[in-house]
């Protein structure tokens, strides 16, 4: 072990459970058993680190042969990996509120199936429902003698409706994931938004594409911080010179109202206790009234940057711990959504998403709104659909003129270099001067 | 294979039909920051994934822990408690196949040594431009698995793969660039020098005005448009559960009638190929757009013997836990090769966002990435930044060509396409 500096290893163990619900048949539904583990070595330079599925912790002679293992392709390595000292342990697992483990198989079905029937209305040519529930068991130890461990419960459903007319299909859908809860009981009503939106979407118009004022709904303004704002401060992107936020601690990159901050401690849907390599979690103001003030950290890129703290290390079961985000949102302001929508002039109110995509290194972002109406001289009017936005990060934060103070958070999972976590999005309603709105329509 | 017959003869004491996929594999992944070697990692990887059937009842679970198929077993049968029953006619039985791997190459070992060097050839080919390397990836590894029914399918396969990726940046213009295949034959430097290349060119881009232009879409934009859109309009289960815009269309034309849209599990050009599906299936040919007529669609066999209709051998270990779910082998678009890029053409590189396209309208607007506004195959200017909208559907009914070369990227081999008078939404 002499060429190990550190090691640790994060041993995630637990039950995936669904329920895939087709017009009304029970697709599938069952579950499924997870039993991953990844080990790093740090050795002179860089990371040696190994992925086992179902692990058992060997014990002695064996367990030094897998720590000389994980070293051995440590000694392959060539990056100056220094890890920073930070505060390290464990906040409380929010209690369980209904334990989904506590329901069984079939009465989740039948909830999910009256969600579905809900959106089976006239008009609906095809649903589908889908319920998902993980637990986790989680253990860590670390070389320096700490161990942590907890569970942790994850769930959630959508709801997805399909109106059909002519040759025309468009769909509605609502998601709702939680965390330490069980939410598939007083949701009816969900499957008939779904389905009423989907209808309304067949009379829907496409926009003419072009530079408007745009007013994003919180979780449409919740995607845009995520996007534009949260993948480029993270720090191990940074570290590479693959974000365009490098290097702009304490300049102003945006407008005076807009403060973003990453909470891992929220007990939210991208909420964790404890980092995915020991360290506490906490908030970090990313953006502060208009100015950059820190980057999201690991312990490494915490060392190898600096502004911030760590916390942000969070990891897939059996794959390594990555900067990622979790729960990231900007601060609320003090406007309405009336104002901001008077303000707006002429332009669009877009809602709902079906997600986005950045390239932080050429600070060009991109994300689709599901649905909005036309604005035109502060009033709503006309259903436009299927409307995509795009910018350039260090100059749309600029063009944010209006916070409203409504702020709400809606759960997701966000994809990076190959692993997907749990992450909550969320914003008060937001004004979005002169914004380029994709778009192929003709009025 | 004992595992396997003890979990095959438990099964058939409790359930009518069972199937069972045991795969195993190992990999080394080497990951670049910068120009030094960030991480080395070995990833040892298991897995068992069952399916019950009993009268016509179907049950799935899956493990990580192989050891532990008494507990899979039972989550499977109640799984298949709860599902609806539908109309089965069994598990296929066994075929006569030539057994010898199709994407297995002895040559591909996944030791460290082999992903340094990979690593290596990165670096030295993205040497060809000033830009900066912000990180890449290479990874090697070998897996196999078994596919086992109770009507006596013992399938055994082998294979290897070998994958790079590099991301190359100079100021705030990037590039991006991977391979991989299943053979020791991609050449690192070759991709290095790729991604320096579009980050390089992609500089001082220019602001285009919004107006309509032809476009060539690269093999990589091409994917992901045709991946987002219209390849899961094409799974029989979406046209019969009603999430298609194509149900209805067979014998009509739903793309240009110069192209071919085929699926074909032996194309030598593929990296997955196949003999036999996820669930055991022989694989075939599948014409599902042949000269601009829409002709097939995908079934694996629980949508065929739902809907009355016969499995095209289409299925692929994809859904939950790897259960058997509707997909592709090698699909590849076809049609006559011509000079994509004469007169003036705008050419992209990839897409930022084709995941957010409406999958049933097939509307989407993306923003674009390494994009050049060409004239007469001379790159003119790039193109700083602009949005690309329109509908995948319209816009494969008229089209001015595809390319001479093609490119595999994951299950499809494509071209480059050439699409008339699409909407930029530029400056």
């Amino acid at each position: 072990m002499a060429d190990a500096r550190y090691f640790d290893i994060r041993h995630v163990t637990g039950t995936v459970t669904h329920v895939d619900m087709d017009n009304a048949r029970v697709e599938s539904a069952g579950t499924a058993f997870l039993d991953r583990a990844i080990l790093r070595v740090l050795g002179p330079k860089g990371w040696g680190i190994l992925a086992i599925d179902h692990y058992t912790r060997p014990r002695g002679k064996k367990f030094d042969e897998l720590i000389g293992r994980a070293a051995g392709l440590a000694s392959l390595t060539g990056q100056d990996v220094h890890l920073a000292d930070v505060p390290l342990g464990s906040i409380a697992v929010p209690p369980m509120k209904e334990n989904p483990a506590e329901v069984d198989l079939q009465e989740k079905q039948r909830l999910l199936a009256e969600i579905e029937r809900n959106a089976r209305i006239e008009g609906i040519k095809s649903t589908r429902a889908n319920y998902i529930e993980r637990f986790e068991d989680v253990t860590f130890e670390d070389s320096s003698g700490n161990e942590y461990s907890f569970t942790i419960c994850r769930s959630g459903f959508s709801i997805l409706a399909v109106a059909a007319r002519g040759g025309d299909m468009q769909m509605g859908y609502v998601r709702k994931h939680v965390l330490q809860d069980f939410n598939l009981r007083h949701h009816q009503e969900d499957g008939g938004e779904a389905a009423a939106r989907a209808i309304a979407l067949l009379d829907a118009r496409t926009p003419r594409g072009g530079t408007m004022n745009a007013v994003l709904d919180p979780e449409l303004a919740g995607v845009f911080a995520h996007e534009a704002v949260g993948h480029a401060s993270e720090g191990d992107l940074v570290w590479e010179g693959s974000s365009v936020l490098g290097g702009k601690i304490g300049e102003r990159i945006g407008s005076p109202v807009i403060t973003i901050v990453d909470d891992p401690s929220l007990p939210e849907f991208g909420f964790e206790p404890i980092d995915a390599e020991g360290s506490r979690v906490g908030r970090t103001e990313i953006i502060t009234h208009g100015v950059m003030n820190a980057y999201l950290h690991s312990r490494e890129t915490l060392a190898a940057v600096g502004h911030g703290h760590a916390g942000n290390a969070r990891a897939m079961p059996g794959e390594p711990p990555q900067v990622r985000m979790s729960n990231t949102y900007i601060e609320d302001g003090d406007s309405s959504l009336e104002e901001l929508i008077q303000e707006c002039g002429s332009g669009i109110y877009l809602k709902g998403t079906r997600g986005g995509q950045v390239d932080p290194g050429r600070g060009v972002f991109q994300f689709n709104a599901e649905y909005g109406y036309l604005i035109d001289e502060g009033e709503l009017g006309e259903m436009v659909r299927d409307v995509s936005l795009s910018g350039e990060i260090l100059r749309t934060l600029h063009s944010i003129s209006l916070c409203a103070g409504d702020r709400t958070m809606h759960q997701g999972y966000c994809g990076k270099g190959g692993q997907s976590v749990p992450v909550s999005d969320g914003a008060p309603h937001v004004l979005l001067l002169n914004s380029v709105v994709g778009g192929s329509g003709s009025h | 294979m004992d595992l396997i017959e003890r979990i095959i003869k438990e099964g058939e004491r409790r359930v009518a039909e069972l199937e069972v996929c045991l795969s195993s594999g190992y990999a080394v992944t080497g990951r670049l920051k910068r120009r030094e070697i960030h991480y080395a990692s070995g990833s040892e990887h298991q897995g068992l994934s069952l399916r019950v059937i009993h009268e016509g009842r179907i049950g799935t679970s899956a493990t990580s822990n192989p050891e532990r198929w008494e507990e899979c077993l039972d989550a499977a049968i109640s799984s298949a408690r709860l599902a609806t029953p539908q109309n089965w006619k069994g598990l296929p039985g066994p075929g006569k196949f030539d057994h010898a791997p199709l994407n297995f190459d002895p040559a591909v070992i996944p030791d460290p040594g082999t992903a340094r060097g990979l690593l290596e050839g990165l670096i030295e080919g993205a040497e060809a431009y000033p830009v900066e390397i912000t990180s890449a990836t290479a990874e090697v590894s070998q897996s196999s698995a078994v596919l086992a029914n109770s009507s006596g399918i013992r399938y055994s396969e082998r294979e290897t793969m070998v994958s790079v990726g590099i991301e190359a940046i100079i100021g705030q213009s990037t590039g991006y660039e991977f391979d991989a295949s299943c053979r020791m034959d991609i050449d690192p430097r070759k991709v290095g020098e790729k991604a320096a290349y579009l980050a390089y060119a992609s500089q001082d881009g220019k602001d285009i005005k919004s107006d309509r232009y032809d476009v060539v879409l690269s093999p990589v934009a091409l994917s992901q448009i045709l991946g987002s859109v219209f390849v899961p309009a094409l799974s029989g289960k979406n046209v019969h559960a009603g999430r298609s815009r194509l149900a209805g269309l067979l014998s009509q034309e739903v793309m240009d009638p110069s192209l071919s849209l085929i699926d074909d599990p032996l194309n030598p050009k593929g990296i997955s190929r196949c003999r036999w599906d996820g669930e055991g299936t022989p694989a075939r040919r599948i014409g599902f757009v042949e000269e601009g007529i829409l002709s097939e669609f995908a079934y694996d066999l629980k949508t065929a013997y739902r809907y009355g209709k016969e499995s095209t051998g289409s299925a692929v270990r994809g859904g939950h836990g790897g259960s058997p779910s509707i997909g592709v082998h090698v699909l590849s678009l076809d049609g006559p090769r011509c000079n994509v890029s004469e007169d003036e053409v705008v050419h992209v590189h990839d897409v930022v966002g084709a995941h957010t396209a409406n999958p049933l309208s097939g509307d989407f607007s993306v923003e674009l990435s390494n994009a050049f506004f060409m004239r007469e195959g001379n790159v003119e200017f790039p193109v700083r930044k602009a949005m690309l909208s329109g509908n995948v559907f319209e816009m494969l009914m008229e089209t001015a060509g595809l390319s001479r070369d093609e490119r595999v990227i994951g299950s499809m081999v494509l071209p480059e396409i050439r699409l008339k008078n699409l909407a930029l939404i530029g400056n």
